[in-house]
C-alpha cells in the first residue's frame, strides 16, 4: 500500500507541476461555476417535448380540450398525475414541470368575461428556468388557442353572451362599466354572425390565460441560488478533467518510457494502476473540496446534507477512476488517449445532461440518458444540495455510479497493456 | 547473472528471435551489436521480463526468470528512451525510482546521494531534469538505473545524442560497475564504445547469434586481413595483407614508398563481414 501512495503521490506532484493541467482541473470547474451561476438562464429548443405532469382537477371537456391542443403541437407530454405525484415527478427529475387544472377551468374558457380568463397552475424546477419560459409560453399559445376558436365559433359566442348577461342580472349589474359590457355581451351574437370564419382581426387583446406560478420544490428544499446549480456542474467538469488527465497520463508515461521503469520495479501491474487511480480519486476529492467550500462561504451554497453529498462526491469521483481506467487502455499513445479521452467524455456529458438540459433532448435519445454516468453524478449531488434526497433515493445514483466505476475499472486493468503496439 | 537459452521470440509470422543463447557472468560486460530490426531490443525485452519468450530460458543469475519480482529486483535497466520525469528534480526521480524499488529511510537517501556524486550531478541535484542538457538527463537514466544497486544492468545506447565529456564520463561509471562485479549488457551503434569497454561481443541479425567471443577472437576469425595503404609517386595503393612489414619490404624493393598507413580489422569490420553491407531500415 505505501508504493501505490507514493505513486499516487508521484502523480500529484506532477499535476501540481504542470501549470496547464493544475489551472485546468482546479479553477477552470470554479471559473464555470462561478459563470454559469452568474449569467444561469438556460436556453430553449423548438422541437424538444417536455415531459410535464399533467394534474386536471376540472375534468371537463374544456381542461381535456385544452390538454389535446397543448399536446397536439408536440412540444409538451402531458403525464396524467395528482397533485402529489406531480410535485414529487418534477422533485425527481422525471417531470420538467407540472400543470394543475383547477375545477372552473373548463367553464372559464367560455364564461371569461364574468370569471375571467381561465386560470392554471404550473409548477417547475427552479433549475430549470429555460424550461419554464418555454412551457408558459406553450401554455399561453395553447390558451390563446382556444381564446381564438371560442370568439370565431358563432354557438361559443351565443353561449358567452347568455351566460355573462345571466351572470350580469344575478350580480345586480352595479360595477362600474357593466352597461359597457352588457352592451359588449348583447353584441357577441351579432359578431358572431359577421366575423370570418378563420377568425380575422377583432379579438386580440383579450388575455388568454392567467398562469399562476408555483414553487415545486418546498422553500428549504430549493437551491438557494443559482450556484447551487452550477456549482455541482463545476463539480462535475472538474471530476471529468481529472479522469481526463489521469486517463492520458498513463498513456504519456508509456511514450516517456517511465512506464517500463516502473514495470521494472518489484511492483504489480494493479500497483502501478492503483496508484493512478488513488492519485485521480484524490485529485477529484480535492478539487470538489474547493468547490464546495467555496460555494459554501462565498456563494451561499449550503448543502442539504453534508454526509449525503461526501457520499454523492465520493460516488461520483469512483465512477471516473473507473473511467480513466478504461480511457487509459482505450487510447495506446498520448494523443490517442486525448483525443479519445475527452470525445468519450463530451459525448457522456452531452447525453448526460452536462452540456445540454435532458428536457431539450429528443425522445428517443432520453432512454440513453440513463447510461451516462454524468446524468447520475448531477442528481446526486443535486440531490444532496438542495433537491432534499433522502438516504433511500440517493441510493439508486450512487450504487449506479460506485457499481459502473467498479466495472469499468475492472475491464480497464484486464485490458491494460504495458507497451503500446505496434 | 545472465543465462539465454534457445529463446525464440515471433510476432506473428515474423520471427524476432531465432534461438539465442548466452551468458553474462558477474564483472562482465557484454557488448550486444546487431543492425536496426536485427533483434536485439526484443532479446533485451525478454531478458528483463517485459516480453515472455515463445521457447527457451531465461535465467537471472539463481532467482529464477526475470518475470519473477525478486529477480526483477535485480536489475537495472537505462532505456535508450529517457525514462524520467521531466517536472521533478534529479533527486525527486531517484528518490521516488528507489522507493519504487524497496529502498526506504537513510538507505534510500545515502543511495540517492551516491548516485547523483556518481554521474556528477550532485550540484544540479534540486534542479528540474526538464533544465537539464542532454548529457546529464542520459547520466541520471543512468544513475536511477543503479539506485538501488542491481546485479545486472542493462543499458541500451546509454550514448545516443551526448558530448563527449558526459560520453567519456559514462564509460568510466560502466568501467566502475564492472570493477563492483556487475553484469552489464550494453548495446550501441558505436564500435569505439564496444571496443573500448566491452569484455565480449555479441552480434546479432534477423534474430541470429552470428558471433560471440572477446573481440581479439572476433578480429581473428572473422576480420580478415588489415588493408596497407601505401602512397608511392602521388598514387595511393590498397593492399589486404596480414603481414603488413613483409608486404611493405616487398614494395620498398621496387620502388619509393611516400607515405604508408596500415589499417588492422576491426569490430566494424567483423560487423559489416557478419551483418553484410545492405542499408537497413
Amino acid at each position: 500500500m505505501r508504493q501505490v501512495l507514493f505513486l499516487a503521490a508521484k502523480d500529484i506532484r506532477l499535476l501540481l507541476r504542470d501549470r496547464p493541467s493544475f489551472f485546468f482541473t482546479f479553477f477552470w470547474p470554479v471559473m464555470m461555476a462561478v459563470f454559469f451561476g452568474t449569467i444561469f438562464s438556460g436556453g430553449g429548443a423548438e422541437d424538444a417535448a417536455i415531459r410535464v405532469a399533467w394534474v386536471d382537477e376540472d375534468a371537463s371537456a374544456g381542461s381535456v380540450a385544452f390538454a389535446e391542443t397543448l399536446a397536439a403541437r408536440g412540444q409538451v407530454v402531458p403525464v396524467p398525475a395528482s397533485r402529489s405525484e406531480a410535485e414529487d415527478m418534477v422533485r425527481r427529475g422525471s417531470a420538467s414541470a407540472f400543470v394543475v387544472l383547477p375545477a372552473g377551468f373548463g367553464d372559464a374558457q367560455t364564461q371569461r368575461f364574468v370569471t375571467g380568463a381561465p386560470k392554471l397552475q404550473l409548477g417547475t424546477d427552479p433549475s430549470r428556468k429555460a424550461d419554464a419560459a418555454m412551457l408558459q409560453g406553450l401554455l399561453l399559445q395553447a390558451g390563446a388557442e382556444g381564446m381564438r376558436a371560442s370568439f370565431t365559433d358563432p354557438q361559443s359566442l351565443a353561449e358567452q353572451s347568455r351566460a355573462g348577461l345571466e351572470a350580469l342580472d344575478a350580480g345586480g349589474s352595479s360595477f362600474e362599466g357593466a352597461d359597457a359590457l352588457r352592451t359588449l355581451l348583447l353584441t357577441l351574437p351579432v359578431l358572431g354572425q359577421t366575423l370570418p370564419q378563420d377568425g380575422g382581426a377583432g379579438v386580440a387583446g383579450f388575455e388568454p390565460l392567467v398562469i399562476e406560478d408555483v414553487p415545486v420544490v418546498r422553500a428549504r428544499r430549493g437551491p438557494a441560488n443559482a450556484f447551487a446549480i452550477s456549482f455541482p456542474a463545476g463539480m462535475l467538469w472538474g471530476i471529468l478533467g481529472c479522469s481526463a488527465s489521469f486517463g492520458i497520463s498513463i498513456a504519456v508515461e508509456r511514450s516517456r518510457g517511465t512506464l517500463v521503469r516502473l514495470r521494472m520495479a518489484p511492483l504489480a501491474a494493479s500497483q502501478i494502476l492503483a496508484g493512478k487511480a488513488v492519485a485521480c480519486f484524490g485529485t477529484a476529492l480535492g478539487m470538489t473540496t474547493l468547490l464546495i467550500l467555496l460555494g459554501r462561504f462565498v456563494f451561499g451554497v449550503v448543502p442539504g446534507s453534508w454526509g449525503l453529498l461526501a457520499l454523492a462526491v465520493v460516488s461520483s469521483a469512483l465512477c471516473f477512476v473507473g473511467i480513466m481506467m478504461l480511457l487509459s487502455v482505450i487510447g495506446r499513445t498520448e494523443r490517442a488517449a486525448a483525443g479519445i479521452g475527452w470525445a468519450v467524455l463530451l459525448v457522456l456529458s452531452m447525453i448526460g445532461g452536462g452540456m445540454v438540459p435532458l428536457f431539450l433532448m429528443p425522445s428517443w435519445l432520453r432512454p440513453l440518458t440513463h447510461l451516462s454516468p454524468v446524468k447520475w453524478s448531477i442528481l446526486a449531488i443535486e440531490g444532496a444540495i438542495w433537491r432534499g434526497f433522502t438516504l433511500a433515493e440517493m441510493a439508486v445514483p450512487c450504487l449506479v455510479l460506485i457499481g459502473t466505476g467498479a466495472v469499468l475499472f475492472l475491464i480497464g486493468l484486464r485490458a491494460f497493456r504495458w507497451q503500446a503496439e505496434g | 547473472m545472465l543465462q539465454l537459452h534457445d529463446v525464440r521470440k515471433s510476432y506473428g509470422s515474423k520471427v524476432a528471435v531465432d534461438g539465442i543463447s548466452l551468458a553474462v557472468a558477474p564483472g562482465e560486460v557484454l557488448g550486444l551489436l546487431g543492425p536496426n530490426g536485427a533483434g536485439k531490443t526484443t532479446t533485451i525485452s525478454m531478458a528483463v521480463g517485459l516480453l515472455e519468450p515463445d521457447s527457451g530460458t531465461i535465467e537471472v543469475g539463481n532467482l529464477g526468470p526475470p518475470t519473477r519480482r525478486s529477480a526483477r529486483a535485480q536489475i537495472g535497466v537505462a532505456t535508450q528512451m529517457l525514462a524520467l520525469y521531466d517536472e521533478m528534480s534529479a533527486l525527486e526521480n531517484l528518490v521516488f525510482f528507489g522507493r519504487m524499488q524497496g529502498l526506504s529511510g537513510q538507505r534510500l537517501s545515502d543511495r540517492a546521494s551516491a548516485c547523483l556524486d556518481l554521474v556528477g550531478l550532485s550540484d544540479v541535484a534540486r534542479d528540474r531534469v526538464s533544465t537539464f542538457s542532454g548529457g546529464m538527463k542520459r547520466r541520471l537514466n543512468l544513475a536511477v538505473a543503479v539506485v538501488h544497486e542491481p546485479r545486472l544492468i542493462l543499458l541500451d545506447e546509454p550514448t545516443v545524442g551526448v558530448d563527449p565529456q558526459s560520453r567519456n564520463a559514462i564509460f568510466e561509471r560502466v568501467l566502475e560497475l564492472r570493477a563492483e562485479g556487475r553484469a552489464v549488457v550494453y548495446t550501441t551503434h558505436y564500435m569505439e564504445e564496444a571496443q573500448r569497454l566491452c569484455d565480449r561481443i555479441a552480434i546479432v541479425d534477423h534474430g541470429r547469434l552470428l558471433g560471440l567471443d572477446t573481440v581479439a577472437a572476433l578480429v581473428r576469425a572473422h576480420g580478415g586481413p588489415g588493408v596497407l595503404v601505401v602512397s608511392s609517386q602521388g598514387a595511393d595503393e590498397r593492399i589486404a595483407t596480414n603481414d603488413p612489414v613483409a608486404a611493405l619490404a616487398a614494395i620498398q624493393s621496387e620502388r619509393t614508398v611516400d607515405t604508408f598507413r596500415y589499417d588492422p580489422p576491426s569490430l566494424e569490420t567483423v560487423f559489416l563481414e557478419l551483418t553484410g553491407r545492405q542499408l537497413r531500415d
